[in-house]
């Protein structure tokens, strides 16, 4: 990997990242607004190196590894194109049309928060900061 | 003008896999290629205005010269990609037998026939989950053979890699992208346009504009593309008028459905900004005609970005055929937001979105601002757009 030492790393800066976002009442609402069980599986990138965020049903929650049920959208990237992706450093069409990343379920959801990732990645360069990571915060 | 220091997407691809066949007539060659592409019996998609204005007889006279067969003319397209017109296409293509598909039409018939397309070619019966899941590269297939004929100069559709489609439950467009989607050939045959009404001329024509617009100056924006819609705007601005004030004169409308393509090429890899991300809004929630959306807000937009990207404005200027020489970026980018203006009202288009209805009142704006900011193409808009900044377009434009 380019980035992580491990791919326990890559899954502590993406719950991090979650964690910091909780403060934000616009994201969390967005979010909340796309109500599916998203898996973001980076497993190509190491065993159980996979992030579930739950947005069904007005909550909110996340966790790493498998997801506590079926998802409805999951999203299978390499934990180097998630750090770019989170970092706002990666075209997501493009990477769709590489098959970079891979989308299996309904993404228009998840999809209507796309234009928001600006500000996403300004809690994921945080949270790299605040774990002590800034070299790996992308220029 | 010198060209200047422009900086562009550090990694990009582009990519383009139609063959695009120009001239007047050249619908004759449509048996000769299909018969190369493997296709035997075709199903035309089309519209029900196209068959009453004989533009569909003139293909069919044109297949009768050839082996192939025409088995069956589905017409039933309406405004926009429609997922239940999109089903029951692929239906009436399997109950007929196709095996290939002849499109004649403008943006809506040809998003449609791109869908009709994916859904045979997969075996599938519902676009609504392959619509959901927008990207439908994973495993993707080529398509049964697909020739294509626009009928208007403005969406490119016949070239580009994606489809719009209108949810009418949700209440939205969707984008939905397909490596093989668009038409294995792209017939430009300029006869087929000479009975388009001028006002369709015009708000389609305006609709290339945007796409060359946006595509030079998107955050995808790359040097390919910049060649392809520099020298769009130049056609559109020489033959837009000339196509809309003499109807019949094929060389204008040959050239429009060449900027059009040009265009086209462009923004199927650079995508667009956040004129088309407003305008989806306006087709899903008002009905507006997508063209004439793009060309409303058009003006707006781009005086939001000049800042954002003034040599890119500039070049946009020169091509439009302004003496830039001695200008500033931002006074050619203001000079070509002005030309932009001269070109509408020109060409007799004076709309604005209160002449839809869409309303004045903050509030009742909301459900336009969150839908335009939730688009896809609006993270692709040089600046960024906040939703007080998009609501700002709305008003300005209505």
């Amino acid at each position: 990997m380019e980035f992580w030492k491990d791919s326990q790393e890559a899954v502590t800066a993406v719950l991090k990242m979650h964690e910091l976002l909780m403060e934000d009442a616009e994201l969390v609402n967005s979010m909340k607004k796309v109500n599916q069980l998203i898996w973001y599986d980076y497993t190509e990138s190491g065993p159980g190196c996979a992030v579930w965020v739950d947005c069904r049903g007005g909550n909110l929650a996340f966790g790493a590894g498998d997801p506590p049920d079926k998802p409805d959208l999951t999203m299978s990237l390499s934990a180097d194109d998630a750090h770019r992706a989170w970092s706002d450093k990666l075209n997501p069409v493009m990477a769709i049309t590489r098959k970079k990343i891979r989308v299996k379920g309904s993404a228009t959801g998840l999809l209507k928060l796309a234009p928001k990732i600006k500000k996403v990645a300004v809690y994921y360069n945080k949270g790299l900061r605040d774990l002590g990571w800034e070299d790996k915060i992308l220029k | 003008m010198k060209y200047p220091d422009i900086s562009f997407e550090p990694f990009f691809t582009w990519v383009n896999r139609p063959r695009v066949m120009y001239a007047p007539g050249v619908r004759s060659e449509v048996g000769y290629e299909m018969d190369l592409l493997g296709g035997t019996k075709a199903l035309i998609i089309t519209d029900k205005g196209l068959v009453k204005a004989g533009v569909v007889d003139l293909i069919c006279e044109a297949v009768k010269k050839s082996d192939l067969e025409v088995v069956g003319i589905f017409d039933e397209i309406l405004q926009d990609a429609r997922i239940n017109l999109i089903n029951q296409g692929a239906d009436f293509y399997r109950k007929h037998r196709a095996d290939c598909m002849i499109v004649v039409g403008g943006g809506s018939v040809m998003d449609t026939a791109k869908a009709v397309n994916i859904l045979i070619g997969g075996g599938h019966e519902d676009f609504q989950p392959l619509a959901d899941q927008a990207g439908l590269w994973e495993g993707a297939q080529p398509l049964p053979p697909h020739i294509a004929f626009p009928t208007t100069a403005g969406t490119g559709c016949e070239v580009t890699n994606a489809m719009v489609v209108l949810d009418e439950k949700a209440h939205a467009k969707l984008s939905v992208t397909h490596p093989y989607c668009n038409a294995d050939i792209a017939m430009l045959d300029p006869e087929l346009t000479v009975k388009l009404p001028p006002k369709i001329t015009a708000f389609t024509g305006m609709d290339a504009l945007t796409h060359a617009i946006e595509g030079i100056t998107s955050k995808g924006a790359e040097p390919i593309g910049d060649a392809l819609a520099l020298h769009a705007i130049r056609l559109i601005c020489k033959y837009l008028p000339l196509a809309v004030s003499e109807p019949e004169n094929v060389d204008a409308r040959g050239n429009m459905l060449i900027s059009s393509t040009l265009a086209g090429m462009c923004f199927t890899n650079t995508l667009t900004g956040a004129v088309h991300a407003m305008a989806h809004s306006l087709g899903a929630l008002y009905g507006i005609p997508h063209g004439l959306a793009n060309s409303i807000l058009l003006p707006h937009v781009m005086e939001f970005n000049l800042a954002e990207q003034p040599e890119r404005f500039r070049m946009i200027a020169d091509a439009m055929g302004l003496d830039v020489g001695k200008m500033d970026p931002l006074k050619a980018g203001r000079a070509a937001v002005k030309a932009v203006r001269e070109l509408q009202a020109g060409i007799g288009l004076k709309e604005t979105l209160k002449d839809f209805g869409v309303p004045q009142d903050r509030e009742a704006l909301m459900p336009l601002v969150e839908l335009a900011a939730s688009d896809g193409q609006i993270s692709y808009n040089p600046r960024y757009a906040e939703e007080e900044d998009i609501l700002n377009l709305y008003l300005k434009a209505r």
